[in-house]
């Protein structure tokens, strides 16, 4: 079994760095084209998706990357500017609801219960709180300067549009993932070194 | 879908034949220039530059003139929100002055500092887009990773960032297959003749198997990504990185001046702040 520290930090092989790369450009095209503008520079977007995926499967940390590297493509290609701010406000979010496997929940293994998704909506609830009622608007003053109103209200309407997504739209993935990949439960992999850089 | 904006084969032109290094160096520090500058002495040269930049690069200007539209338009949007939210924000950024140009209500109006804060930061947003589209024409992933790794980035996360970058496509392709897959079964995605919420279900449709087929990718890529033997040294060096041509040492010169100019700029700005936040010729 994973170690504590390795669910939350991830393990670093090739894998990861894979997966963690495919999970940041899903995020930025999504973000980019599969969303809904609710407010300025907000979208009800489907993006969030993304980092509770690669969190369930490779831990909160990739979660986290995935997610800051995927807004920082999503700047690039989106063309609203570059709010780094927001960035590291993703990546805390992303960190938050990546932290499934540390309460049991393992798409890998088909393990995702009603118990795991109650837990999971509210790390939503209180990850969106933290990220974009705490994280970005302090990220806004020391990098920006003001602006704080707009972002307030920004906040408000990201936090309120992710979670509906992250609620609506994640649980019934995640439900999907696991019972797709509960098929290969019976079958065990052997404990392989598995090498930590 | 063939993406027209992320080139994998390095060009020809001026630009394009710089080393990763350079392009991400000079990216990255006019990024910091960017943000720094909520002011139209310093962004005009620099949108003259993109506009230069852009020519020279010799695009698609087809799909880019698209490209263009949508982002002034989203901006414009933004914009308009922004003056809805606080009518009143330019006498904040403009130190205090509030001419009124036309009243519809009390709270509702538009004020020549508003107006003056708006166009700055539309024109802020249209250089910055400027300018990324300068660099992500220009760049390949692989250069984007030698570039990162040259800025003291770990090079796995380099490695994100190129594999990400060359993704990009590849998921454009697989939306539209699995679109018209499901056209073929009977799933109507016209916008024209469906409405929002159907949309936005069919979205999540399409959604699942894009994200199924993408993760399941991961064990390819990465099973060929071992086989070459990566991560097995502490660090890399990169095949696309070529030695550095007279463009690279003109350009050198140009982005350290920028960044000192850029550090003195901010730190000016911190030890004492000039009357009004952004500047404003009328006051």
């Amino acid at each position: 079994m994973k170690s504590t520290s390795q669910k939350i930090l991830g393990v670093w092989n090739t894998k990861t760095v894979v997966a963690v790369a495919i999970g940041a450009a899903l995020f930025g095209v999504l973000m980019n084209y599969g969303g809904i503008p609710v407010f300025t520079n907000t979208k009800l977007t489907t993006a969030m998706i993304i980092p509770v995926i690669v969190g369930a499967m490779f831990g909160a940390l990739p979660a986290a990357i995935a997610c800051a590297v995927g807004n920082l493509i999503a700047d690039l290609i989106g063309g609203w500017g570059y709010w780094f701010d927001w960035s590291i406000g993703n990546g805390v979010l992303g960190f938050i609801v990546g932290l499934l496997p540390l309460y049991g929940a393992n798409i890998d293994e088909g393990i995702f219960k009603p118990v795991h998704a109650i837990i999971y909506a509210v790390a939503c609830v209180i990850g969106n709180a933290l990220a974009f009622g705490v994280i970005t608007p302090i990220m806004t003053t020391l990098f920006y300067g003001g602006e704080l109103e707009v972002t307030f209200l920004q906040a408000m309407a990201a936090g309120l549009s992710n979670t509906l997504v992250l609620v609506v739209i994640g649980i019934p993935i995640l439900i999907i993932l696991a019972r797709r990949n509960a098929r290969s439960t019976d079958l065990k992999l052997e404990e392989k070194e598995e090498q930590n850089i | 879908m063939k993406s027209p904006l992320l080139n994998l084969i390095p060009g020809d032109t001026y630009i394009h034949k710089l080393t990763g290094k350079t392009k991400v160096r000079t990216f990255v520090i006019l990024l910091i220039y960017i943000i720094m500058s909520f002011d139209l002495r310093l962004l005009l040269p620099l949108f003259i530059a993109g506009i230069i930049g852009l020519v020279s690069l010799r695009p698609e200007w087809k799909t880019l003139r698209y490209f263009f539209i949508v982002v002034a338009a989203v901006n414009l949007l933004n914009i308009v929100l922004f003056w809805l939210v606080n009518p009143d924000i330019g006498t904040f950024w403009c130190g205090g002055s509030r001419t009124v140009l036309i009243s519809f209500t009390k709270k509702l109006f538009i004020s020549l500092e508003t107006l003056w804060y708006l166009s700055i930061r539309f024109f802020k947003m249209i250089t910055s887009f400027l300018i990324s589209m300068v660099f992500i024409l220009s760049i390949t992933p692989s250069e984007l990773a030698a570039g990162l790794y040259s800025i003291k980035v770990p090079y796995k996360i380099c490695t994100i960032f190129s594999i990400a970058f060359r993704y990009i496509p590849d998921i454009g392709r697989d939306y539209e297959n699995i679109k018209i897959s499901m056209q073929a079964r009977g799933v109507e995605l016209d916008p024209k003749k469906v409405p929002l919420i159907d949309r936005i279900k069919q979205n999540v449709l399409i959604l699942v198997p894009l994200i199924i087929t993408s993760f399941d990718r991961v064990g390819n890529i990465s099973n060929a990504m071992d086989l070459r033997g990566y991560g097995r040294g502490k660090t890399r060096t990169y095949y696309s990185e070529h030695e550095e041509g007279r463009a690279d040492k003109i350009f050198k010169v140009f982005y350290m001046g920028l960044l000192v100019f850029s550090a003195i700029w901010i730190v000016s700005r911190i030890i004492s702040p000039p009357p009004s936040k952004m500047w404003y010729p009328f006051s």
